[in-house]
């Protein structure tokens, strides 16, 4: 009776997984393929050749964009963590009047388009001086409406008496946030930490509009410059840099899912 | 046991509340203040600022170089709902939140479920579940395309096999938004499972543990557990996708472009063309004022009406 | 380990603001450097590059640096943005109708001036190109990524259809017409595909002569209002309503990547296509792939076609001496031995003819001879003020609107209403710009 219900499982798992994943293993084929193999509709690559790898790596300096994009994702992932935690923290933790208020006011930021802003704020960017700088490409993305709300949504399942119990042991409130707080929420920061990664990672206009310079540039910009306007896409290569910027977010997934395991909020409920 | 069964909490009586005097609150205040401090700061200069600039502009025209010269009161509002063409892109919007929100909050509640199972190499399959997060927009969309395309695409010839007539998914008004929306709830998937699924794995444990002892089937723990202790961070992804959806930009403009006849011409992909490409920021900022106020009813209500369904500590 | 983590965030932190301090970007030798945005993607920005560095290593004074901006639309919101100030380019690429935008922003210096101080002889740029660029007797910037359009089609379907595949169709009616054959002989074959992309439209308007907005396509004084409703716009909606109620007019929307595949795997026979793209087309095709001139009514003698891609503008408010660099660049490009090199990797049309004149081109036209039918169209062209093409700041936005009629094209709606609602849109368009920019 396990086994049965064990096997079947695993069909649909399996099942499941295919046809979510295509989209990606298709990308991952057609980047082997000729113009010409992808135009006519193959679904596997004649041979498994590096040609339109290469050819990427030769048409720009992706590895330096990597490491970009590396960057800026790291500090824009930590600045946001830390800025985020704290304004969610007040809202669940501090009770002050006009709470509902300022949070509100902190959801509705997640309404404005952020095309809409875009050019305004560039040209307080440009004010500031910070094209081709990283702050154009981190510090806006410190505060999130999304990462607090998250992190809100989370501290609100932490037990009021932990709090209680932590102020009679004189805990201030720094103290208990960065001693009890932090830790118990882990799960929740590990899964804004990874969503914030990977949304900085894979941003383009904004990063395309503050950097001017090749040496500041994220590898999604990169990725642009291998899809021409008014030519035929060479859609081995575009895809061959679409494998190549994809594989490090797919392993920040990878690793990151390791530390969503059970277990991690248990111990320190207790 | 710092939880106990889930019916009898929100009754603990917080330690805030017995401080009523006037100091105490203005301490508060300022400590409040300085945690929310960084954010504020960021959010004034970032969001609000360029709001109000919207606001202000919405009000004007705009010369080409984006800059407000005639002032025009709320002609460009009235405008706006004379136009046709923008309502038919709001009728988009909405239709395209119908198909995609309460579809992709579903199918990740069932993936997360399956991937919370015990099983060997579960691991796998939950970073396959994910994936599509770590897909940017601009590469899932070129995917996609190829996936639609009318002669050569993979989804037509599957169809094909099953005796149905080719169809032109991207440029047939029937189809189009239904495409985009395949699409976008792909795209969504990786994104609300991981979340929805952190929420699983934050149910204590022991709570499936007491109520095993008490007999209780799979389904009903769910109904009674899981989807209780879920509720917030259901709550969560419903409205972080809600504001998604409204804000959908990058699959149109790869895919569509708007059209065919519109279908697909989402309110924020007008916005987009009319201050990229028009560069008449004066109606793009009255269109953004509109579609704020809009996503802020629908939030609105979001907290009024459902998130009193929500069950916290 | 907590502390630890909180002395890493700190140090990253610094860094940040650090390098927000100290910059990225720095000019490390005495040469006079010279920024250039573009919009260059994929083969044409490996030939850009190529130019670029061969410039740079001719000489010892200059140096070029291109950065990419995006496309042109991006590119553009930018330099709206950003025109006039330090932060502008020395050289910036526009797309063709972002030419009246550049010339009326004020953050330009028109090539025209330097063409004058240094003598260059403006007569060995090609004069159609030339014209497109020109307003009020001046050369506002200097010509580069030149194509235009063409219809290009399966040769070896047409002689399965009983067509000669070199004699191709020239009018309407015989468009039509072969349209149909190949319907028939060619199964799962569509003889004719027309991409929703507004441009053709406006070639297809040019071709007979057609003007698209008042004041001489905006080419003596400003454009008040938009005629490309006229019996001649209707002209083309006419001819491509009787393919599609043929059966014979496919339809890919607004994916010209689609169209290509469905040329390539021959589900289309013939389609209308940018020059740019031909010789990516020859070199992937699995038949012959023929070149024609785009179709013209039955009735009305053949105008030419207006050029497309863009052009390299120089900024105001920067030094004489990086002037005077940037437009030695300028010429170094437009040289018959950069264009010959640009055209053959690229498509683009060479915009100064001594060109055709290098061996490589020779050689080229000797192996793919259809690529001289595009020429030649261009050649042919008569200089009116329909095929200067049209001079407009909101030629963008009237490329949207345009792009809906063709929309209503398809959806089986009345075409002189869509064209006539199109033409309302632009007049519109137009009566408020002018307004907001009176002051």
């Amino acid at each position: 009776m396990m086994a049965i219900k064990r096997g079947s499982l695993y069909v649909v798992l399996i099942l499941i997984a295919l046809l979510l994943f295509f989209p990606i293993i298709y990308a991952f084929l057609v980047s082997f393929m000729s113009t010409k193999e992808v135009l006519m509709g193959h679904l596997i690559p004649k041979s498994f050749s590096l040609t339109n790898y290469i050819d990427a790596f030769q048409a720009l300096p992706l590895l330096h964009s990597l490491i970009n994009s590396m960057l800026v994702s790291i500090i824009t992932t930590i600045g946001q963590i830390i800025v985020c935690s704290l304004a969610a923290y007040a809202f669940v933790f501090i009770e002050f009047r006009g709470r509902q208020f300022l949070f509100f006011l902190f959801v509705s930021t997640m309404m404005i388009p952020w095309e809409a802003s875009i050019i305004p704020n560039f040209v307080t960017v440009q004010k500031l001086g910070w094209i081709n700088h990283y702050a154009a490409l981190t510090i806006p993305f410190f505060a999130t409406a999304f990462g607090t709300f998250l992190l809100r949504q989370h501290f609100k399942t932490i037990p009021k008496e932990l709090h209680e119990a932590s102020r009679m042991a004189g805990l201030g409130h720094l103290s208990f946030f960065l001693k009890v707080v932090m830790p118990v929420s882990k799960t929740s920061l590990v899964t804004l930490g990874i969503y914030c990664f990977l949304t900085t990672w894979n941003s383009y206009l904004w990063p395309l509009l503050v950097t001017t310079d090749e040496r500041s540039r994220t590898a999604q910009i990169g990725l642009r410059q291998l899809h021409a306007q008014e030519n035929v896409t060479q859609w081995g290569v575009v895809m061959a840099g679409v494998v190549i910027v994809a594989i490090p977010t797919l392993l920040v997934l990878f690793l990151g899912q390791k530390h969503l395991q059970k277990g991690l909020m248990d111990g320190a409920v207790k | 046991m710092a939880m106990e069964n889930p019916t009898t909490t929100g009754q603990v009586p917080s330690l805030n509340m017995p401080y009523r005097t006037f100091w105490e609150k203005t301490r508060r205040f300022q400590v409040a203040l300085l945690f929310l401090l960084p954010s504020l700061i960021l959010f004034s200069v970032f969001v609000f600022y360029p709001l109000f600039r919207t606001i202000y502009l919405s009000f004007f025209l705009t010369n080409q170089k984006g800059l407000p010269t005639v002032f025009v009161g709320f002609d460009n509002f009235i405008q706006l709902f004379q136009s046709a063409d923008f309502l038919q892109s709001v009728k988009a919007t909405f239709l395209f939140i119908l198909y995609t929100v309460p579809a992709s909050v579903v199918i990740s509640l069932f993936l997360a479920l399956l991937a919370n199972e015990k099983l060997k190499g579960i691991h796998f399959f939950r970073t396959i579940f994910a994936s599509s997060l770590g897909v940017s927009v601009a590469a899932a969309s070129v995917t996609w395309l190829f996936i639609f395309n009318p002669t050569m695409g993979v989804l037509n010839r599957i169809i094909s096999l099953f005796g149905i007539q080719e169809i032109n998914w991207l440029a047939d008004p029937h189809w189009a938004l239904l495409a985009v929306s395949m699409t976008t709830i792909w795209l969504n998937l990786g994104f609300s499972f991981l979340i929805i699924f952190g929420g699983l794995q934050n149910i204590d444990q022991s709570l499936y543990e007491s109520s095993s002892i008490d007999g209780a089937g799979y389904f009903y723990q769910l109904r009674r557990i899981t989807i209780p202790m879920l509720s917030p961070t259901l709550f969560f992804i419903m409205t972080v996708s809600l504001i998604n959806a409204f804000q959908t930009f990058g699959q149109i403009d790869l895919l569509t472009g708007g059209g065919p006849g519109q279908t697909t011409n989402l309110m924020v992909y007008a916005i987009y063309k009319d201050a990229f490409v028009n560069f008449n920021f004066g109606k793009a900022s009255a269109e953004v004022v509109i579609l704020f106020l809009l996503i802020l009813i629908v939030t609105l209500l979001q907290f009024k009406f459902v998130e009193k369904k929500v069950h916290y500590q | 380990m907590k502390r630890k983590m909180i002395v890493a965030v700190f140090l990253l932190m610094s860094s940040v603001l650090l390098s927000a301090c100290s910059g990225l970007s720095h000019a490390d030798d005495n040469r006079i450097q010279i920024v250039f945005w573009h919009s260059m993607a994929g083969p044409p920005l490996e030939a850009l590059n190529k130019i670029v560095n061969d410039f740079n290593q001719s000489q010892d004074e200059i140096y070029v640096k291109p950065e990419y901006q995006g496309s042109y639309e991006e590119s553009l919101a930018k330099f709206r943005r950003v025109g006039g100030t330090d932060n502008a380019p020395n050289i910036y690429q526009a797309q063709d109708i972002g030419s009246k935008y550049m010339i009326e922003s004020g953050d330009i210096v028109p090539v025209q001036q330097l063409m004058d101080e240094e003598h260059y002889n403006m007569n060995q740029l090609e004069r159609n190109i030339r014209n497109y660029y020109t307003v009020n007797g001046k050369l506002y910037s200097m010509p580069f990524n030149s194509s235009t359009p063409v219809v290009l089609y399966n040769a070896d379907a047409f002689k399965k259809a009983g067509l000669d595949p070199n004699k191709p169709p020239e009018t309407y009616s015989q468009f039509r017409e072969a349209a149909k054959k190949l319907t028939q002989a060619n199964k799962g074959m569509k003889g004719f595909s027309f991409l929703n992309y507004p441009w053709f439209f406006e070639e297809l308007l040019a071709v007979q002569g057609g003007e698209y907005i008042n004041q001489n396509n905006g080419r003596t004084g400003l454009a008040t209002k938009a005629t490309f409703n006229s019996q001649k716009g209707l002209n083309i909606f006419k001819w491509l309503r009787e393919m599609q109620k043929d059966g014979t007019l496919a339809n890919y929307g607004t994916s010209g990547d689609n169209e290509s595949s469905g040329f390539l795997t021959q589900k289309v026979g013939m389609f209308m296509s940018s020059s740019a793209s031909m010789a990516e087309m020859f070199k992937n095709a699995p038949f012959k792939v023929g070149v024609a001139y785009i179709p013209r009514p039955d009735n009305i003698e053949r105008q030419g076609v207006v050029i497309g891609g863009a052009s390299l503008w120089l900024s105001k408010g920067k030094s004489a001496k990086e002037e005077k660099a940037a437009f030695a660049f300028m010429k170094y490009m437009a040289s018959p031995k950069s264009q010959a090199d640009w055209h053959i990797h690229t498509g683009y049309f060479p915009i100064n003819p001594g060109a055709y004149k290098e061996p490589i081109i020779i050689k080229n036209y000797k192996k793919t001879p259809q690529f001289k039918v595009a020429v030649n169209q261009f050649h042919d062209t008569k200089s009116t003020y329909a095929t200067r093409g049209p001079m407009m700041t909101l030629m963008p936005q009237s490329r949207v609107i345009m792009s809906r009629a063709i929309d209503d094209l398809y959806q089986g709606k009345n075409l002189q209403q869509s064209l006539d609602t199109a033409a309302d849109h632009v007049n519109e368009a137009i009566a408020q710009m002018n307004l907001a920019n009176k002051k």
